[in-house]
């Protein structure tokens, strides 16, 4: 998977949550999340999705807004989207995106921009992973109860949001000490190749996902 | 041993996968020791801090705090005995002000508000962080946020406490200031364990050193002779630090390896008056 | 002319009344190691991040004064690990990434990537993940990438915190080869008993003003020694109550004592 052009794998981590809000629940979306499950375990991420999604504040607030078959259509189409993404961020080496867009004439800064967003995944792991650490070294506890959860979760979002933003400021520093300038034509490292099927490929995924906006229309 | 050790390690062992990280690793310390955690990148340090704090289990052997086993406890539990701060502090603080950061682990472990109140003012007071207290801990320089870091382990009260690379970023005035706020500590009883590459900042606050060389136990004898023997420290990638290597050079009574003893030292020698 | 130069540069950060330095002159020729020395906050990091042009372009803030730079500069931060780019799956990639972003050719970027590599003696590190790397490994591929860039002036804050001794002495010894090659070199440190053998001048920073500039023997002298910034050995000899000059190493102190 990690071989095949950035493209392809941008396609296929946007098509199925396309397909999954497209085709008709629970079905559809059931069948979509079985795939991107599939590929995400494929890619080996599965022990990180499988507590992100069974996590019960999630559905049980959907639960409390809808009835039984939409809480189960909009879950699973969040699953979707959430497990295409990881599967995205494990998958894709965000400098092979970078080359295929600059390779195709994007500019350097938008490539960046999108490549940012998915390196993000795997380093707000490792910062939540640290943070979690030293909090239960100060004595608080992840596991029991649901409200222990909660008051756990809380403590966490907080300062992952916070150094995340701090952050920013450091990369954006960090960045230019590393040659980063708009503007500036990159040297492609190594250009994804870009066989013929593979393009074809994308061109029939892209028509699956059109055909289905239509039946849907219709 | 007439007091029962602070924590102890029998035959611990440790491995990622296929690699032991730490292997047969036993010792005890005992309360109100200062221990030095020494050894190359790679030697097992880190491993071993992680076993203490609870955050691994050994996969041979014991790990125990006082009368705990660590395989009993999860490290949420263990804090009530085992105050911690890892590599990179600065980057753990969580809270909105340096007060409420610092009080965030006695309150999680369940005290009533003046209890909290009374450690997180006791440990800012140590570290000289008191100014500091309503600030948000990303608006402070990083050397300040490591040392907020520590004093919400020192607010903690905790029987044994484990320290990784604590001085990184410190001037010599603050690295002061933390042996200060260490030695306060340790007064009252608590057990030390410092990893630390600074052999200088061993020297002068700590005694006891366990030298770690690819998993395994290389040496554990006190400071002032591991310090101040070249052929040990070679082999281990380390060379005596400064005051030592004065101390050999001049062939100084005694080989003091902290700096007073060896001004004083010195001065007897040279027949001077030491600076008071 | 040399490669660097800074005068009179004054420098407040955004929204900050107080100078973070104040008539700074330093000027630094090419194959020279300058160390910079002084308590946390006296204005080292600043002063590196306006050498390199960083600030006030990227950190804001008002500059007056001039800064004359005649060449490329390259800097690793007392932060090396977000200096990573998060883009890279191999070290390799990641020695790779700043030259890259400068459009050379390839089979330029790969030479010099290898005899970054090599410098820094990671090569074995080619195919790891930077993600899965200690501070001391990241701190080495990023000068490893900074290196890779073939910069003029080479700006190091702090490069040996995270490294164990054996690790800091290859530095200080990689720090004279690169001096040695022609580049111009200033390093904020705090390890001071490592500065006599690597520096061949020394400027004292306190609150953002350079308070003495000189050769390594201004860490022996009775000020920086009072102020907590003398060398061990020095500190010691003061401390025993004996004359100055203070010997700056244990060398100069056995010559003393004979």
């Amino acid at each position: 998977m990690r071989t095949r052009h950035p493209f392809t794998l941008l396609t296929l981590a946007a098509a199925l949550p396309t397909l999954a809000w497209l085709l008709p629940a629970p079905a559809g979306a059931l069948g979509t999340a079985a795939v991107a499950f599939g590929l995400a375990a494929a890619a080996g991420v599965r022990r990180v999705l499988i507590p992100v999604v069974t996590a019960a504040p999630f559905w049980l607030f959907l639960f409390v807004l809808h009835d039984l078959p939409t809480t189960l259509a909009i879950g699973l189409r969040i699953t979707t989207m959430v497990a295409s993404f990881v599967w995205l961020a494990a998958v894709l080496a965000p400098d092979r995106l970078v080359e295929a867009m600059v390779v195709r004439g994007w500019s350097v800064t938008v490539a960046y921009l999108f490549a940012a967003t998915l390196s993000a995944v795997p380093l707000f792991r490792a910062r939540a992973r640290r943070i979690v650490e030293a909090q239960r070294c100060r004595g608080l506890s992840p596991r029991g109860s649901v409200a222990n959860r909660l008051r756990a979760l809380r403590a966490l979002a907080m300062p992952l949001l916070l150094s995340a933003l701090h952050e920013v400021d450091e990369r954006a520093l960090a960045l230019e000490t590393r040659g980063l300038r708009s503007g500036a034509r990159r040297t492609p490292l190594a250009p994804p190749p870009d066989p013929a099927l593979e393009r074809a490929a994308r061109w029939v995924v892209l028509l699956v996902c059109i055909a289905a906006l239509v039946a849907r229309l219709v | 041993m007439a007091l029962s050790p602070a924590f102890q390690l029998d035959a611990a062992g440790f491995s990622y996968g296929a690699i032991a990280a730490l292997s047969a690793v036993s010792f005890a310390v005992a309360p109100g020791e200062r221990v030095a955690l020494l050894g190359r990148n790679g030697a097992g340090k880190s491993t071993l801090v992680r076993l203490v704090t609870g955050l691994l289990q050994p996969d041979e052997g014991t790990v125990r705090v006082g009368d705990w086993d660590t395989r009993d406890y999860a490290p949420e539990d263990l804090a009530r005995r085992v105050g911690s701060v890892f590599q990179h502090a600065d980057q753990q603080l969580f809270a909105r002000t340096v007060r409420e950061d610092v009080s965030f682990g006695p309150r999680a472990l369940g005290f009533g508000e003046r209890e909290v109140a009374r450690r997180t003012d006791d440990a800012l007071e140590a570290l000289a962080l008191t100014a500091h207290a309503a600030q948000h801990p990303y608006d402070l320089p990083p050397a300040l946020r490591t040392l907020a870091a520590l004093a919400g382990a020192l607010a903690l009260e905790p029987a044994v406490l484990v320290l990784d690379e604590p001085t990184v970023g410190l001037d010599r005035a603050l690295q002061a200031q933390v042996a200060g706020a260490l030695h306060e500590h340790v007064a009252r009883g608590a057990a030390l364990l410092v990893v630390t590459h600074d052999l200088a900042f061993a020297a002068e606050t700590l005694e006891r050193g366990i030298v770690l060389d690819r998993g395994r136990l290389a040496y554990d004898e006190p400071l002032a002779t591991l310090l101040a023997s070249t052929e040990r420290l070679k082999p281990l990638g380390l060379v005596p630090p400064p005051v030592a290597a004065l101390s050999v050079a001049l062939e100084l009574p005694g080989l003091p390896v902290r700096e007073r003893e060896a001004a004083h030292t010195l001065a007897r020698v040279a027949g001077a008056e030491p600076r008071p | 002319m040399n490669p660097l130069a800074l005068e009179g540069v004054e420098f407040h950060y955004p929204a900050t009344e107080t100078p973070a330095l104040r008539d700074v002159s330093l000027a630094v020729a090419a194959g020279e190691i300058v160390a910079l020395v002084g308590r946390v906050g006296a204005g080292a990091s600043t002063l590196l991040l306006v050498a390199a042009d960083l600030a006030p372009r990227i950190t804001g803030g008002r500059l007056t004064g001039a800064v004359r730079r005649r060449a490329r500069s390259g800097i690793v931060l007392p932060t090396p690990w977000t200096q990573l780019s998060g883009m890279a799956f191999t070290v390799w990639d990641e020695v790779a990434f700043g030259p890259a972003n400068l459009g050379w050719p390839g089979r330029e970027i790969a030479r010099h990537v290898e005899r970054a590599l090599e410098r820094l003696e990671i090569a074995a590190l080619a195919e790891r993940d930077p993600a899965t790397l200690s501070g001391g490994e990241v701190q080495r591929v990023i000068l490893a990438g900074i290196l890779a860039m073939d910069p003029d002036v080479v700006l190091l804050d702090e490069p040996s915190t995270e490294l164990d001794p054996a690790g800091a002495r290859a530095l200080w010894r990689l720090v004279r080869v690169l001096a040695g090659e022609g580049k111009a070199i200033v390093v904020a440190t705090s390890d001071l008993d490592a500065v006599p053998d690597v520096a061949d001048r020394v400027a004292w920073l306190e609150q953002g003003a350079v308070r003495a500039l000189g050769t390594p023997d201004l860490l022996a002298e009775e000020a920086t020694c009072a102020a907590g910034l003398g060398t061990t050995v020095a500190r010691v000899w003061r401390a025993a109550g004996l004359d100055a000059p203070y010997p700056l190493t244990v060398a100069d102190a056995v010559q003393r004592w004979r």
